[in-house]
């Protein structure tokens, strides 16, 4: 045809030139994998983050695992036992005094050991299982030391054997002579050993001491001096229990009727302290059982009820507004199953084993916790004695046998009480929520309550945000709505810098800078902060005033200028105006001296009471507040500039003012962004390390005053994690500390987007 | 129809007496006028007069100057950084540059209507009162008076009656551009400035905007700038012609499509170029 010559049709297109290339086909495809996987993995690394620190956390919650290890036969007459570091070669000590070993294994006989005592004979066996002592009270008041000694050996083979051995002291009289001993007990004081016995002396108790000194002669044999007996608490008239602390500071005699006396050794007399009867209150003030619990200044009392006390020695005030330490409540237990029967205290922690009603349970004291409940054996439970290293406890039953319990119990202190409760510890005057997690000395209880921590750092944050959020909206708002475009574009970027400083900078420059410049000048603080607002509005009313050639003058965008001077003197003037201030509010009596000096600090401790530190939640505020401005600052300012001017334009063409459009218009637009960037910098204040750990003293105290310090979840994580023994309830308190900031920050992150959800649902713009 | 009242406001321009309104032909009069963004001149040499209570279209090519003077009769491009003019616009006799007279007072007695509708994200009964609201009305009858009124005036009332606590964002795009009009309206301006206020509706929606005109022009003086020369000629009772910044030809809208005195003006109504 003829238009196909004018216009030559296009030759056919190749097929090719329509089909799409397996490359790009094939990028598409990975691209959108590795996208999926990288967003799956975000998802999972979260929740695996999570499920590590539970995974840390979880063993504090669980109780101890007790599991019986078997019983061996031993004979019915014995009345004490004892046993190697190992629990391999258990020896029972029979009422006539024998000693017998077997071997846990097979109850085979290893050795049997009988005293030699002429025409006396054994009354009283009392044996101490972890130091391998026996003693025998005799027929004739006098006292007998039996040692215990384990001897390993190797064969060729390199198999162990043990060889006990059994060697016994000279008898050292001590009580009336002629009366048997009815009781014995043994304490090693600081300075000499006390050895103690009982006696019936005319239907009255009757209890005589010794004290043995040990003189370390030039190389040669200890020389031990024997001390005449005296006799200890004569106005006693009956004697239920006698309980003697280990260190020989104290003794403590229970009587028939449920009065406990105590008295208070200093190594040379027992002097009288206090009487008490725990159970007054209850129908039978008896008390069934009773024991000393691991750092001797506690007691557990058990009536014939079953109902339990402790009883510890805190400072209290007296009448005369002294304050000594006595003895008083510092916990009510549950109530056991039936009449206490025995209270054993474990080495090295502060758990107990209480036998009542026909069952074992095993207690920690401070919190009060049931770790393990189990069937108590038949027969009734003539002592219980735990390892030293609390992995098994062992007990003799009135029928011959000697039963044997594992422990796996690798956090007896914790309990949800003690990390979020108020907890009575022993020594302190009331329950309080404390955190110390060591201190020098071995028979210190850790406290790993998180409360404070928590406290310090919501402290923390509310000072951070109090400090910020004013400052960083505000600016935020007028930059983007007020200031001039290039003026702008400096101001964003020195803000974003500003971001990405270390904290730890900050925080040198907090602790190091900031608190000693701000220290002696804090009413030169306050003045300044105090006159740069008014400052600010004087300044714009000046400028209003002012005649409009004279304004014409000045650059639109640039009337800050005018203002910056401005502030800069009237901070200046406050600055230096601050002393006088001082002087003038703020007089007090220097303590030391008696005379007057006007000091802030000083006026403070004398008015409120409360401490002073010169690292305190202000600088900290001060400072964090710097690390959360930028933030802050730059999402909401982001927000707000994304307000589309087709808004602004139609409020101001009806008329609004450009503040009215701003209140009214923009920032109701803008409020998701102006949430989410308050509550980044709500999470970045939360999280905040460096900036505590160095501007703080780091102390887990609990106080609203605004010149003390705080510890932060955080800063604590950081301070202590170092030195915290894997796997230690030290090392998994701190871990729980961890999982509550992961839970808070989740939690207010969730809530936050939440809430900016709604506001954008609400105030979305098309 | 229930009178809105009038709002407590002190910066307002003082109303003048109904007789001087009468039909006043230089209502708002344009002289020598120009204008510059930055370097660039966007306008040059204007001089117009508008009369009362009459609708003037401004028509033209893209960049011609049509919205720039529109918007110079609130003084919006105030917004526009580096910008200057020369001449004077004066609104019944004063200068709207007049040192004494604030820009926000200025805005309430001339309102406008955007090219995109933009309602505020609030509801329909709060973008309606907002200019009521910011000069401080807070009598909630009187505020539901005037929201009542002025949808009626903006033909929506019955339309949206049962919804005036929804967000104004759900509205279609007609019903927006209703709303907006009912907002400028609100605030009983004096002359309503609408910058191509249907450039973005369907023919039905525009068609019930260009009713409204009709009706609001008794109450209101009218600059509309549209880029449909239908309708310049459909609503407008005098129309100016503008390109490259100059005033080509400014007469009656018979006048001006019917028999141009102008060759550019005949070769752009009648489509040759443009």
């Amino acid at each position: 045809m003829d238009m196909s010559d004018k216009k030559p049709a296009p030759a056919p297109a190749p097929e090719s030139r329509f089909t799409v290339s397996p490359m790009t086909l094939a990028a598409d495809r990975w691209m959108g994998r590795l996208i999926r996987i990288g967003g799956v993995g975000v998802v999972l690394a979260v929740f695996g983050m999570l499920a590590f620190l539970i995974y840390q956390v979880f063993p504090l919650f669980t109780g101890a695992k007790v599991a019986p290890v078997g019983a061996l036969s031993v004979p019915a007459a014995a009345v004490a036992f004892g046993e190697d570091e190992y629990g391999d070669f258990p020896f029972v000590v029979q009422s006539d005094g024998k000693v017998i070993f077997q071997r846990a294994k097979d109850g085979s006989k290893l050795l049997e050991w009988s005293p030699t005592l002429g025409d006396r004979r054994v009354t009283a066996v009392r044996s101490y299982p972890r130091s391998g002592l026996v003693f025998f009270g005799l027929s004739d008041g006098s006292v007998q030391e039996i040692r215990i000694a384990y001897r390993s050996t190797f064969d060729a083979a390199g198999k162990r054997a043990v060889e006990p051995s059994v060697t016994a002291l000279e008898p050292i009289a001590i009580g009336k002579p002629g009366l048997p001993c009815v009781d014995v007990w043994n304490a090693k004081g600081a300075q000499s050993r006390l050895l103690l016995v009982r006696q019936e002396s005319a239907g009255k108790p009757l209890l005589t001491a010794v004290r043995l000194t040990e003189r370390k002669g030039l190389g040669g044999k200890a020389k031990v001096t024997v001390s005449a007996p005296f006799v200890v608490a004569a106005e006693v008239n009956s004697v239920e229990q006698v309980l003697l602390p280990s260190t020989a500071e104290s003794l403590i005699i229970v009587g028939k009727s449920g009065e406990v006396r105590t008295y208070a050794d200093d190594g040379t007399a027992f002097t009288f302290l206090q009487s008490f009867v725990p159970f007054k209150d209850s129908k039978d003030t008896a008390v069934a059982s009773s024991g000393l619990i691991f750092g001797n200044v506690s007691v557990v009392f058990v009536s014939r009820a079953g109902e339990q006390q402790v009883w510890s020695m805190y400072p209290q005030l007296q009448p005369d507004g002294k304050s000594l330490r006595r003895w008083g409540k510092i916990h009510d237990g549950e109530v056991l199953a039936g009449a206490g029967e025995g209270v054993y205290a474990a080495e090295g922690n502060k758990c107990y084993i209480a036998v009542a009603g026909g069952k074992l349970q095993l207690r920690n004291m401070t919190t009060g916790t049931l770790r393990w409940e189990g069937d108590a054996p038949a027969g009734t439970i003539r002592q219980v004695a735990f390892a030293g290293n609390y992995d098994r406890f062992t007990a003799l039953s009135a029928d011959g046998k000697l039963h044997r319990w594992s422990i796996v119990d690798h956090h007896p202190e914790s309990s949800w009480d003690a990390f979020f409760g108020k907890i009575w510890y022993e020594g302190a005057s009331g329950p309080d929520y404390t955190w110390q997690s060591s201190a020098g000395s071995d028979e210190f209880e850790a406290k790993y309550s998180l409360i404070p921590l928590l406290y310090g750092t919501a402290k923390g944050t509310i000072f951070a945000l109090l400090f910020a959020l004013p400052i960083a909206l505000t600016a935020a708002i007028y930059v983007s709505q007020f200031l001039r475009p290039e003026y702008r574009n400096v101001v964003k970027p020195v803000m974003e810098i500003m971001a990405s400083l270390p904290s730890v900078v900050l925080g040198f420059l907090a602790g190091l800078w900031l608190a000693p410049l701000v220290d002696p000048r804090l009413i030169s603080l306050f003045c300044a902060v105090g006159i740069l607002a008014p400052a600010a509005l004087f300044a714009g009313f000046l400028w209003s005033v002012l005649p409009q050639p004279v304004r014409r003058q000045v650059k639109p965008g640039m009337e800050f200028l005018w203002l910056l001077p401005f502030l800069a003197l009237c901070a200046y003037f406050a600055w230096q105006a601050g002393p006088a201030v001082e002087a003038a509010f703020f007089t007090v009596k220097d303590t030391a001296s008696g005379l007057p000096i006007a000091d802030f600090r000083e006026w403070w401790r004398q008015t409120t009471g409360e401490t002073y530190d010169s690292r305190n939640s202000l600088v900290v505020g001060f400072v964090m507040g710097f690390a959360v401005i930028p933030i802050v600052f730059t999402i909401a300012e982001d927000s707000l500039s994304n307000v589309p001017n087709s808004l602004i334009s139609g409020s101001l063409a009806l008329g609004a003012s450009r503040w009215q459009t701003v209140w009214s218009v923009v920032v109701p637009t803008a409020i998701s962004g102006i949430v989410s960037g308050v509550m980044i910098g709500f999470g970045r204040a939360i999280g905040e390390t460096m900036i505590v750990v160095m501007a703080t003293g780091n102390t887990a105290v609990m106080e609203a005053n605004p010149f003390s310090g705080m510890r932060t979840l955080s800063a604590n994580i950081a301070v202590e994690l170092p030195e915290a023994a894997a796997g230690h309830t030290h090392y998994r308190a701190l871990f729980l500390g961890a999982c509550c900031l992961f839970l808070l920050t989740f939690v207010i992150n969730t809530l936050a987007e939440i809430l900016r959800q709604r506001l954008r649902e609400r105030y979305k713009v098309v | 129809m229930p009178e809105i009242m009038n709002p407590p406001s002190s910066s307002r321009i003082k109303v003048r007496p109904a007789t001087e309104r009468e039909g006043r032909k230089d209502y708002i009069s344009i002289r020598d006028y120009g204008f510059w963004y930055g370097q660039k001149k966007a306008l040059d040499a204007i001089s117009l007069d508008i009369p009362e209570r009459q609708v003037v279209a401004f028509i033209g090519p893209s960049g011609c100057g049509k919205s720039t003077l529109l918007r110079n009769l609130n003084r919006m491009n105030d917004l526009v950084d580096d910008v200057r003019h020369e001449g004077d616009i004066t609104i019944s006799g004063r200068s709207i540059y007049d040192a004494g007279l604030e820009v926000i007072s200025l805005r309430r007695r001339v309102g406008m209507v955007f090219q995109k509708s933009n309602p505020f994200p609030k509801s329909v009964f709060e973008n309606v009162v907002y200019a009521l609201r910011v000069v401080g009305v807070r009598d909630r009858a009187v505020l539901e008076e005037a929201c009542e009124t002025s949808l009626r005036k903006a033909a929506l009332w019955d339309e949206v009656k049962d919804r005036l606590d929804d967000s104004a964002l759900g509205l279609s795009g007609g019903q927006m551009q209703r709303l907006c009009i009912a907002r400028a309206i609100a605030n009983r301006p004096e002359i309503l400035l609408m910058d191509e206020p249907c450039s973005a509706l369907d023919p039905i929606a525009t068609g019930k905007i260009e009713e409204l005109i009709h009706e609001l022009k008794d109450q209101f003086t009218i600059v509309i700038v549209t880029h449909s020369m239908q309708q310049a000629a459909r609503v407008s009772d005098r129309t100016a012609f503008f390109y490259l910044g100059k005033q080509i030809e400014y007469d009656t809208t018979e006048k001006i499509f019917m028999n141009p005195s102008q060759a550019q003006t005949e070769a752009y109504i009648s489509g040759r170029f443009g």
